[in-house]
């Protein structure tokens, strides 16, 4: 008799842990789970890791000059350039070529360790690249190159050499890229911002119609009650981005079925989380200012609301912190801003540039995560 | 003069917490309730302004039927009612004197109250009925800054604002010790010299022997005693504290 339950019990953890383990097979089978190809499409992840941390920031503006020497290709059909004696020069070992020869070419004085595009200037006025080469340490180089038969002189034109030196100017500049950054970052800012404030504006009022100790009283209050309560409740149900393509099928996507999703989703987060704060408030002051004669408005306003403002503040800023998260997103399935700018560089193979959106959107996570933190510790 | 009449509140739980309770408080008294804890005490001070809605019976106050008052008229009673608590029931985030004010609620235009706009008549008459209890210097220290004792003359000063002409005092004393109790039954007392009714309860009897004009005594929601402080001895004591309850009380005797 007292061996039957140990067994049963034993029986069934047994059966119970077969049946995790079978649907945890499922699980894996279902999501496609690919360990190897994870190896295999390292490189792929590595390029991503590297653009991330290289990311697009400051530019400085260069100054682009071009010099250049005369090659007649083939020899005799036009005057053969004469390279300066000084300063940034090219210097073929030859002055001349019949096509198809391959000669040497040396650059001196240029910019010491920097990148040098060497290209022909052909006679129809066409450009065509050569190579591209490397300066050492004293600003030289060499390169071989080929004299094609394309360069033939027309029209008593020769064929010139040219190298193009980029000198920077001034100082650091934020990139282009940043500065889209930045604009983009303050529009999911502000997407955020927006829908919190009008969340919170319609959430504040409602909250109150939810929360027991407030309206439930009689069979209109218990009605209303169940029904707001019910109303947040199935809002919540849905995730932001689900809202966000149910707007998005109404209005086209764009930040403005962005924002509205958001609100909504807040309006029904923010207004479950009020109620409960109302519904957690100390009745005694209620009871102390309804007995001195105060009408129902004016019990709210001195004996309920000092009680909710601080935990009301500190979930708006919660959430605000929260929607920055959710509008990055929201747009990055078009909802505009930061999140937008991103899935366009990388649909652009932009990995620099959307490094930068990335490091911006860490960036403001954490200073919003850090903000919101400190304000609620001072309100509470 | 305050008459209630067969009062009887039975709680949606089925809980009776008063039976067929009736009793006369004439212009001037100082009644005290006395019974165990549970025995209805708050109960019957609540539902003399109607902070609970009563079951049965009836209660007027200067012939006025507080039972079938509409609400503008129930607020136009309960502002000539102040009330003190156990528990003090001030705003604990709030400055004292918007606690204060607040007694004042009943009085002010709505809505300017709403704004929190104060007629400076107001501000004066707070800070002069916190100067009555004795913490002026506090008036704009924030309510939970107070010990207790501190925070139960808040309590009082919001009564006085009222300019009340019944006192309903529910266990006013029971979170403090005793020394804190007689100063703050002190200011119920001289309130009550100057004419203010006053409706206390309480658990100690030798406060009951101090203060009280007249006592009435509950046990399980029914009026067990109602005379003079003086004719509850030993004997009356055990009858409506119960056997078991003797030698805890004995001491305060
Ligand atoms: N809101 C309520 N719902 C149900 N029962 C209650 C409620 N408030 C008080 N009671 C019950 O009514 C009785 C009287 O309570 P109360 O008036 O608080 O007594 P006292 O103040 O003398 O301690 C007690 O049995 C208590 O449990
Ligand atoms: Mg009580």
């Amino acid at each position: 008799m007292q061996a039957m339950p140990a067994l049963q019990r034993i029986t069934r953890s047994a059966l119970l842990i077969a049946l995790v383990i079978v649907v945890l097979g499922f699980s894996w089978r279902a999501t496609g789970i690919d360990l190897p190809r994870l190896l295999r499409d390292l490189p792929k992840g590595a390029t991503l890791v590297r653009a991330f941390l290289t990311p697009d920031l400051f530019t400085r503006e260069v100054e682009t000059s071009v010099i250049g020497v005369d090659f007649p290709v083939p020899c005799g059909s036009a005057p053969q350039g004469v390279p300066p004696t000084n300063g940034p020069r090219l210097l073929p070992s030859v002055g001349c070529a019949a096509p198809g020869e391959t000669f040497t070419l040396m650059g001196k004085e240029f910019p010491a360790s920097s990148e040098i595009l060497v290209r022909w200037l052909l006679p129809d006025g066409r450009t065509l690249n050569a190579v591209r080469v490397r300066t050492d340490a004293q600003g030289a180089f060499t390169a071989t190159l080929q004299a094609r038969p394309i360069l033939t002189t027309q029209d008593g034109k020769s064929a010139r050499l040219e190298a193009e030196i980029q000198r920077p100017v001034g100082g650091l500049k934020p990139s282009q890229a940043l500065r889209d950054v930045a604009r983009e970052m303050f529009v999911t800012i502000f997407m955020a911002l927006l829908s919190t404030t009008i969340a919170t504006l319609i959430a504040a009022p409602l909250s109150f119609l939810a929360a027991s100790n407030i309206t439930r009283r009689g069979c209109l209050g218990s009605g209303v009650y169940y029904l707001s309560r019910s109303f947040f409740n199935i809002i919540r149900a849905y995730d932001p981005l689900v809202m966000a393509t149910i707007f998005a099928f109404w209005l086209g996507y764009g930040p403005f079925a962005g924002v509205l999703a958001l609100t909504v989703v807040t309006i029904a987060s923010l207004g479950k989380l009020f109620s409960e704060v109302v519904e957690n408030i100390d009745p005694g002051p209620l009871e102390a200012l309804q007995a001195c004669g105060a009408n129902r408005l004016q019990t709210v306003r001195y004996a309920v609301v000092p009680q909710i403002v601080p935990d009301f503040i500190s979930f708006i800023i919660y959430h605000w912190d929260i929607n920055v998260r959710i509008s990055t997103i929201i747009g990055y399935v078009g909802g505009g801003g930061i999140g937008f700018y991103l899935s366009q560089r990388i649909n652009g193979f932009e990995y620099n540039q959307a490094g930068t959106a990335l490091w911006a959107i860490v960036i403001v996570v954490w200073l919003m995560d850090f903000l919101s933190a400190e304000v609620r510790k001072r309100v509470v | 003069m305050l008459r209630v009449e067969h009062l009887t509140k039975i709680y949606p739980n089925g809980t009776v917490a008063l039976k067929d309770v009736s009793f006369e408080v004439p212009d001037g008294e100082f009644l005290v309730v006395i019974g165990l804890s549970g025995s209805g005490k708050s109960t019957l001070l609540r539902c003399i302004n109607r902070l609970i809605e009563p079951t049965e019976g009836k209660i007027y106050w200067n012939d006025v039927d507080i039972t079938a008052a509409s609400p503008a008229q129930l607020r136009q009673i309960r502002r000539q009612i102040g009330m003190i608590f156990q528990q003090f029931n001030l705003v604990r985030r709030s400055k004292v004197i918007t606690n204060v004010l607040a007694g004042r609620l009943g009085y002010v235009n709505p809505w300017l109250s709403l704004l929190g706009i104060w007629p400076a008549e107001e501000r004066r008459r707070a800070l002069a009925a916190l100067e009555r209890v004795g913490i002026a210097d506090k008036a704009y220290e924030r309510a939970d800054a107070l010990s207790g004792g501190q925070q139960q003359r808040v309590g009082i000063a919001r009564a006085l604002m009222q300019e009340p002409r019944l006192i309903l005092a529910d266990e006013p004393v029971a979170s403090l010790d005793p020394v804190l109790a007689h100063s703050i039954l002190q200011y119920l007392e001289e309130l009550n010299k100057e004419g203010v009714t006053v409706i206390c309860s309480l658990h100690f009897l030798d406060l009951v022997h101090r203060y009280a004009t007249r006592v009435i005594a509950l046990k399980q929601g029914v009026k067990v005693f109602e005379g003079k402080p003086q004719e509850i001895d030993r004997q009356r004591f055990k009858e409506i504290y119960g056997e078991e309850a003797q030698e805890v009380r004995a001491a305060s005797l």
